[in-house]
C-alpha cells in the first residue's frame, strides 16, 4: 500500500485488484497512507483465472479512465478517536461494561469482536491501578517505547528500523506509538503484577505482531534470572492455565496487539481459524537447569549474558504441533532399543542413547519451509547430548542438514514457490538460479541456515516435544526496563 | 459504598497521528497510446490469463509488465515513475 500511495501522490493513476474478504484491511490501509478513496476492485478465490477476470477487466481499466469524483479529489487531515488519556469515568461494574463493549464486524467474521480486550473481562485500569503498576519499571510513565539495543531478526520487518533509539511502531498495520504508560495500562488489564512489567515493556518492542493473512500463533519465552524471580513455570503444565506470571505475560501480549497495533479479525488479522495460542496468549520461561552441560540458553545464544534477562517473541506461521512419545515408547527406546521408535530408527534391540529427533523428521508438514522452534523437556535434551552433541549449535547443524532433500522433491512442495520468487532468485549454496538446478542437486528444506531453528528447554518428565513450526524468535532485553 | 466509587480509567489504546489525505490522481482521457504498468505479485492463476487479455484486447496501449511471486511489488524506478500514466496492482493480498 505505501507503494500505490506513493504512486498516486506522483500524479500516476492507479486501480488495486485484492481479495474481496481483505476489502477492510485495503481500506485501513489506504487511510493510513493518506489516499482513503484509493480505487480497488474485488478478485475472487474460486473461480479459473480467464472466467475471474471477465467480471472486473473492464471495471480494472474504466478505474484508470473515470474521471474523479468530488470525495476522490479532496484532500483534508484525518483525525483519530478515542486518543484521550482518560478514557471513562465512572463505577467498577460501569466500566468493566465500558471496557468489554462490542463491535459487530460483518463478513468475513459475522459476530461481535471485543474493542478493547480478547474478549474476556479485565482488571479496570484505573489510575491508581496503573500508577501501581508503572512501580514495575524506572522509565517515566509518558516515555515513548523505543528499542533499547539493536535488534537483530529473523522474522518481522526489517533491521534497518530496529535500531536503538527508534520509536516502535505496533502492527499489523495502522502503525500506533505507545509510551510506557500505555503499555502499563494493558498490563493491568490483563493481570500483570509490578514485577511482570520489565518484561512485558521489552514484549512490547517486539510491535506484538499478529501477522495480517497468516495463521501465526506467538510463542514468548522469558530467559534469565527474573524467570524465577516473578515466578513464572519452566515445569509441568507450562503452556497450561494455572501460573499468575505465564497467564498475565502471555494475555498482555494479546491486549497490546489488540490496543496498541489495532488486530481485528476480518478487519486486520485475516487469518482464517487463528490459534487457540492466542486465545489467552503463550508465555512461559525457559528451563535453565535443564539445559545439559555446556548448553547455552536463550539468553547466551542471543548475545546477551547468562545473568542477563531476555524475553524472545517467535511468530509460528504455521502453529503448533507436538512430537509426544506415547506411554514407555521414548523409554523403550532409549533402554533396550525396543518398540516402533526403535524398528523406525533401525536401532531395533540395540540400547541408547538414540537420536529421537531423526523419529520426528519422518512428521514434519510441508507448508513454510522455514527453521523449527522446539520446546523439549530436559530428559530428551539430555538424551541427544549423550548421543553426542556437546552444544545445540551441533544439533541445530545436524537437523539442518537432515532435512537436505533432492530438487526434484523440494520442486512438490507450495511455499518454494513463493520463497524462491517463482524459481527466478538465486539458490544460496550454488549461486544459481533455482530454475537452472539439476533434479538431484541437494537443497534445505528448513530454512537456509542451521540456526533458524531453535531449541528451549522446558516442561515435565513426559517425553514430549512440542514444535512451533516458525523460526527462531527475536531477543529483546529486559534488564532495560526495569 | 465502595462499589458507588467513580474511578478514572486510563485508554490502553495505541498512539495514532493524523493523517493528511490527499487526492486521487488525476484519471486518463484514453488509455491508448499510454504506458500502463501491470505489477504482478504472485497468484499466478489470474495474472497470466489477465496479461494476456489485455495485450490481445488492447493492443494500442504500451503494456509493460513488473512481475514477482511474492506478496512485495517490484517498485518502478525513478526512471520509470517518469513516464509511467497508470499502474494495475494484482493481485495485492
Amino acid at each position: 500500500m505505501p507503494y500505490i500511495a506513493k504512486l498516486e501522490k506522483a500524479g500516476i493513476p492507479t486501480v488495486l485488484i485484492d481479495l474481496e474478504d481483505q476489502r477492510h484491511m485495503v481500506k485501513e490501509w489506504a487511510l493510513m497512507m493518506g489516499i482513503p478513496n484509493i480505487r480497488y476492485l474485488h478478485a475472487g478465490r474460486i473461480l479459473p483465472g480467464p472466467e475471474e477476470i471477465e467480471g472486473w477487466i473492464e471495471p480494472m481499466l474504466e478505474a484508470l479512465t473515470r474521471p474523479l469524483t468530488d470525495q476522490e479529489k479532496e484532500s483534508g487531515k484525518w483525525e483519530p478517536l478515542n486518543q484521550q488519556r482518560i478514557l471513562f469515568e465512572g463505577t467498577l461494574d460501569e466500566a468493566q461494561d465500558f471496557y468489554q463493549q462490542t463491535q459487530y464486524i460483518p463478513s468475513p467474521v459475522n459476530a461481535p469482536i471485543s474493542i478493547y480486550t480478547d474478549g474476556l473481562p479485565i482488571i479496570v485500569p484505573t489510575e491508581e491501578k496503573v500508577r501501581e503498576m508503572l512501580t514495575g519499571t524506572s522509565h517515566k510513565p509518558d516515555e515513548l517505547i523505543t528499542y533499547q539495543h539493536d535488534i537483530e531478526s529473523y522474522v518481522g520487518v526489517g533491521a534497518e528500523i530496529r535500531k536503538k533509539g527508534n520509536v516502535v511502531a505496533f502492527q499489523p498495520s495502522i502503525w500506533r506509538t505507545a509510551t510506557v504508560e500505555k503499555v502499563a495500562v494493558n498490563a493491568v488489564m490483563a493481570g500483570c503484577k509490578p514485577e511482570h512489567l520489565p518484561v512485558v515493556l521489552a514484549i512490547a518492542q517486539s510491535g506484538c505482531f499478529t501477522g495480517t493473512t497468516a495463521n501465526s500463533c506467538h510463542v514468548v519465552t522469558v530467559s534469565g534470572p527474573i524467570a524465577k524471580e516473578i515466578g513464572m513455570n519452566t515445569g509441568c503444565g507450562m503452556l497450561n492455565p494455572g501460573n499468575p506470571a505465564n497467564a498475565a505475560i502471555g494475555r498482555t501480549y494479546e491486549l497490546m496487539a489488540v490496543n496498541l497495533g489495532g488486530a481485528v479479525p476480518g478487519v486486520s488479522r485475516m487469518a482464517s481459524h487463528g490459534n487457540s495460542l492466542n486465545m489467552a496468549g503463550t508465555c512461559f520461561a525457559e528451563d535453565v537447569d535443564g539445559l545439559p552441560p555446556d548448553w547455552k540458553g536463550l539468553n547466551e545464544e542471543s548475545g546477551f549474558k547468562k545473568n542477563e534477562s531476555v524475553v524472545v517473541v517467535a511468530l509460528a506461521g504455521d502453529g503448533e504441533m507436538r512430537q509426544g512419545f506415547p506411554p514407555g515408547t521414548h523409554r523403550a527406546l532409549q533402554k533396550s532399543g525396543h518398540g516402533g521408535a526403535a524398528r523406525g530408527l533401525g536401532v531395533k534391540g540395540i540400547p541408547g542413547p538414540h537420536n529421537w529427533l531423526a523419529y520426528l523428521l519422518r512428521n514434519l508438514p510441508q507448508s513454510r519451509e522455514v527453521g523449527i522452534t522446539f520446546l523439549m523437556v530436559a530428559e530428551l535434551a539430555q538424551k541427544l547430548y549423550e548421543y553426542g552433541f556437546k552444544s545445540k549449535d551441533e544439533v541445530y547443524e545436524w537437523f539442518w542438514k537432515a532435512t537436505f532433500e533432492p530438487v526434484k522433491d523440494f520442486r512438490l512442495r507450495a511455499m518454494p514457490d513463493l520463497m524462491t520468487n517463482g524459481w527466478m532468485a538465486i539458490e544460496k549454496t550454488s549461486g544459481k538460479q533455482w530454475k537452472e538446478l539439476s533434479d538431484d542437486y541437494m537443497v534445505p528444506t528448513r530454512g537456509d541456515s542451521p540456526f533458524e531453528s531453535c531449541i528451549i528447554i522446558g516442561g515435565g518428565e513426559e517425553e514430549e516435544c512440542e514444535i512451533f513450526l516458525g523460526p527462531r524468535g527475536t531477543a529483546y532485553g529486559i534488564d532495560a526496563w526495569r | 459504598m465502595a462499589e458507588k466509587e467513580v474511578y478514572k480509567c486510563l485508554n490502553p489504546v495505541g498512539i495514532q497521528k493524523p493523517v493528511d489525505t490527499f487526492p486521487l490522481a488525476t484519471r486518463l482521457n484514453t488509455l491508448d497510446g499510454k504506458e500502463i504498468h501491470l505489477s504482478i505479485t504472485g497468484e499466478p492463476d489470474i495474472n497470466i490469463a489477465l496479461e494476456k487479455r489485455l495485450k490481445i484486447d488492447y493492443p494500442n496501449v504500451n503494456w509493460k509488465q513488473k512481475k514477482s511471486y511474492t506478496p512485495t511489488p517490484i517498485p518502478l524506478s525513478d526512471e520509470e515513475m517518469k513516464t509511467a500514466d497508470g499502474l494495475i496492482q494484482s493481485v495485492c493480498w
